[in-house]
């Protein structure tokens, strides 16, 4: 008798306890967020991160305190995110370079390990050279690399970045190498290029498309599969090259994500106000300014794009022979 | 444009109320974000942008140049004071200012920090609005072997700041750059001397490196004798008097271009323009007031000056180009981006107000700079005169938040008292600090321009040697090193010596 009603009073006990706590998440937040960026201040991260959190915030009712930890290509965000508890007070806004750690041996950890709150926006590669280099399509460009294979000086960001990843699908599809030279960003690199000392580059189309209107680089193709509204004149990669298709679409991407074990209320509350956020119209319009493409996934729609993503570009790593890892040992499957 | 438009842009932070107060508040707040090792301003300028998401452009950019401007300057203050620089523009201010603070002449040096500063500012701020689009072509012409040289120009720094042994001097330089590089390889993703630790594949921050190797260990070595009385600091006069400023006019020159040059370099910033004024000064003035190293004014207006009059540089490329001068206009142009604008090289014809708005706020920061930087320094001076007993704690405290601001991150207050620790070590066997955070600076700009170089020429060490004598440019940076290097033999003064004798005999 004394051990039943023990037992009964230990489940009204477990009740009275889980009732609370959903109560408490119902409730979420109740107190201020903490936003980590992976990327440091001024990025394109960075960037996105500040013009969309104070979109979010009345819709949460709360403050969302942004920090920047930069550092190993964001590696020390996501370890540092995944140390706190998983109550969805920490986010973790971020880019796509998560999804190359496991290949790159930079960390154990990517995206499979957090939940895509928000997949703001993405974007859009643009293959542009100087305006003294001899090519004027993207097909002068291809034969000019055939002819002298090696020897053309391509502008780049280190293993993983944008101008990489395009150089390497131009290596898988028609075996074309360059003489990559790294910079320490886009900015540095666009400027090597407007001097003359890299012939050409992919650069993102924020910075790309002004040096294009103000005719100071020549723009080649864009790397993408439809269109980009304003920019129809520039030709796309694929109707040049249609065999391009298959790692479409391409690009940096931005978001938020917080740990997957978070509990679903509030998954759901945070979806929720971001989704809102990001379709305010003075977000719209800065996205459009800045030359990305708007995304604004969740949950299931973003976890897709995200193994697509990862399945084009850890391949293509693999197959330039930049990866540490072959991700088959992962189970990351072939695009 | 024409010049009435121009000057109506120009005056329109100081006839408007709201845009004046802007600029005063930033430089205000500049001051001491500036002050305050650890807090930079890139972070402060960061944070206005959310903040100031739902303003218009004008009064957003007034703010930030009012930031900017004072937190160059103020991180010269702590530099002075308690030998922990600011920022790390403010590293060569130290080598001569923190000695004049020990001789009781802190409100001096803050005085003509404060004068250096502004005259270095307002040459920048010329250079911005009279030479713009030539200065931005010229930044375009340097070439990764060019910045190699200009690494390669700073480090031979090492030998005034070696102290009393060069072997010593080169020790720490090298330690410097074995420092740089731990972490990640920019170029491979490999990591370095990490010991498989994600922690330190982002590396060791310098601004950890820097607080803890001048900051702490300095506090370290005073505990020696603790029970000192702190000197009696002289502030009878602050205002530099005018024969002194005259005396140095054509160095405060000299120094604001290489400010102006440096700062309009994409691949360069203050803390370089700064070190290699400083570099300029120690070659160029034969007889110091003081021995450099020992209170000299001209070590402490040299690199004051550079570094302020590398804003007016660092805006030049960002105004016309959309590429960024220096960390801070790479805030800036993200600040542009979510105002609406779009940096570029058409960003000067889709928004013509730009420009001239923008020199107009730079110059009336520097105004707002003469006036908070030489009020209040009584107060500041006197801080050296605490007790030792609460002053070193003091420094400590300091030094810690300050190291822990940088990322947030309770590591990089380890490495920092770690240092100080290993600083304080050095010292007392004869090492000098200076060089080791010279090539914690320069390691990584000599590294990766000589990768890059190499690269270029399919790592064909004939092919990159020669590149430095055939390129016009890479051939007045390969000459001046070389001067700079013979100048120092024995030989240089022999062959001066025979030429002199010739002539003699000539007549």
């Amino acid at each position: 008798m004394r051990k039943m009603k023990k037992m009964l009073l230990m489940i009204v006990g477990l009740f009275i306890v889980s009732l609370f706590s959903f109560v408490q998440a119902q409730d979420f937040p109740t107190k201020d967020l903490s936003g980590i960026i992976m990327w440091g201040a001024g990025g394109a991260t960075d960037n996105v991160v500040r013009a969309l959190t104070p979109m979010v915030e009345p819709h949460l009712g709360k403050q969302i305190v942004l920090q920047n930890k930069p550092g190993a290509t964001g590696a020390v965000s996501t370890q540092w995110v995944v140390n706190q508890p998983s109550d969805g007070y920490t986010l973790l806004y971020g880019a796509e370079n998560p999804q190359l750690y496991r290949v790159l041996d930079i960390s154990p950890l990517d995206y499979k390990d957090f939940y895509p709150v928000n997949i703001t926006a993405r974007g859009v590669g643009l293959i542009a050279c100087n305006v003294n280099a001899p090519w004027k399509t993207l097909k002068d460009l291809f034969d000019d690399a055939k002819k002298n294979p090696g020897n053309i000086k391509m502008g780049s960001t280190g293993p993983g970045g944008l101008p990489y990843v395009v150089g390497a699908m131009m290596k898988a599809t028609h075996g074309l190498t360059f003489n990559a030279i790294p910079f320490p960003g886009e900015g540095p690199g666009m400027t090597a290029m407007l001097g003359g000392h890299v012939q050409w580059m992919t650069v993102g189309l924020t910075a790309g498309r002004e040096h294009v209107r103000a005719g100071r680089i020549r723009p080649l193709a864009l790397v993408a599969d439809e269109p980009v509204p304003g920019l129809e004149d520039i030709p796309l990669i694929i109707s040049a090259y249609p065999e391009y298709k298959k790692y479409l679409p391409w690009g940096p991407f931005y978001g938020v994500w917080v740990k997957r074990d978070t509990p679903e209320p509030a998954k759901k509350k945070l979806v929720d106000a971001f989704q809102k956020g990001v379709k305010d119209p003075k977000f719209q319009a800065f996205i459009k300014d800045f030359g990305a493409v708007p995304m604004n996934l969740y949950g299931d729609g973003a976890d897709k794009f995200l193994k697509h993503w990862q399945s084009v570009s850890c391949w293509l790593l693999e197959d330039a022979g930049a990866t540490k890892v072959s991700p088959d040992k992962f189970g990351i499957p072939k695009p | 444009m024409e010049a009435a438009q121009a000057w109506h842009y120009f005056i329109m932070s100081i006839v408007s109320i709201k845009l004046l107060a802007m600029v005063a508040v930033g430089t205000l707040a500049g001051i001491y974000i500036g002050a305050i090792p650890g807090l930079s301003v890139t972070m402060a300028v960061s944070i206005l942008i959310s903040f100031t998401f739902s303003w218009e452009i004008n009064p957003a950019l007034a703010l930030m140049i009012g930031i900017w401007t004072g937190g160059v300057y103020g991180g010269s203050r702590s530099s002075i004071l308690l030998n922990i620089p600011g920022a790390p523009a403010a590293v060569a201010t130290g080598f001569d200012g923190y000695p004049l603070a020990k001789l009781g002449l802190a409100g001096h040096a803050i005085g003509l920090s404060t004068t250096a500063s502004v005259i270095g500012g307002v040459i920048g701020v010329i250079a911005l609005a009279f030479a713009a689009p030539i200065i931005s072509e010229y930044s375009l012409k340097f070439a990764p072997r060019d910045y190699f040289l200009l690494a390669i120009m700073g480090i031979l720094l090492v030998g005034s700041l070696s102290g009393e042994s060069l072997a010593k001097g080169v020790f720490a330089g090298a330690l410097g750059v074995l420092l740089s590089m731990v972490g990640m390889d920019n170029f491979t993703g490999q990591g370095r001397f990490t010991f498989g630790s994600v922690g330190l594949m982002s590396g060791i921050h310098f601004v950890a490196i820097m607080i803890g190797l001048f900051g702490v260990s300095e506090a370290l070595v005073q505990l020696h004798d603790i029970s000192l009385k702190a000197i009696k600091q002289d502030v009878s006069r602050i205002f530099p008097s005018w024969r002194l400023l005259f005396k140095h006019m054509y160095l405060i020159i000299k120094c604001s271009f290489i400010g102006v040059g440096i700062g309009a370099l994409p691949g360069a910033g203050g803390d370089i323009a700064a070190l290699l004024a400083y570099g300029h000064a120690r070659r160029s003035v034969k007889k110091p007031m003081r021995p450099f190293g020992k209170g000299a004014y001209e070590g402490l207006i040299a690199p004051e000056t550079a570094n302020n009059a590398c804003i007016g540089g660092a805006y030049i490329p960002m105004l016309t180009l959309g590429i960024p001068g220096d960390a801070v206009t790479a805030v800036i142009i993200g600040a542009l981006y979510i105002h609406g604008l779009k940096p570029g090289p058409m960003l000067m014809i889709d928004t013509p107000h730009l420009f001239w708005f923008s020199v107009g706020c730079m110059l009336l920061a520097n105004v707002f700079l003469l006036i908070f930087g030489l009020t209040g320094v009584r107060i500041f001076a006197k801080m050296v005169e605490i007790r030792k007993g609460l002053l070193l704690p003091i420094i400590i405290i300091i030094s810690t938040v300050g190291s822990y601001a940088i990322n947030n991150s309770i590591y990089d207050v380890y490495w920092m008292l770690g240092f100080g620790i290993f600083g304080y070590i050095l010292k007392m066997y004869g090492f000098q600090v200076g060089p080791v955070i010279l090539g914690v600076i320069l390691g990584p700009l000599m590294e990766d321009n000589y990768r890059r170089a190499m690269i270029d020429q399919h790592n064909n060490i004939l092919g990159f040697l020669s590149q430095l004598v055939v390129n016009p440019l890479s051939l007045v940076l390969t000459l001046g090193i070389v001067i700079t290097i013979v100048g120092q033999t024995q030989f240089w003064s022999w062959m001066k010596r025979k030429v002199w004798k010739s002539k003699k005999e000539g007549i």
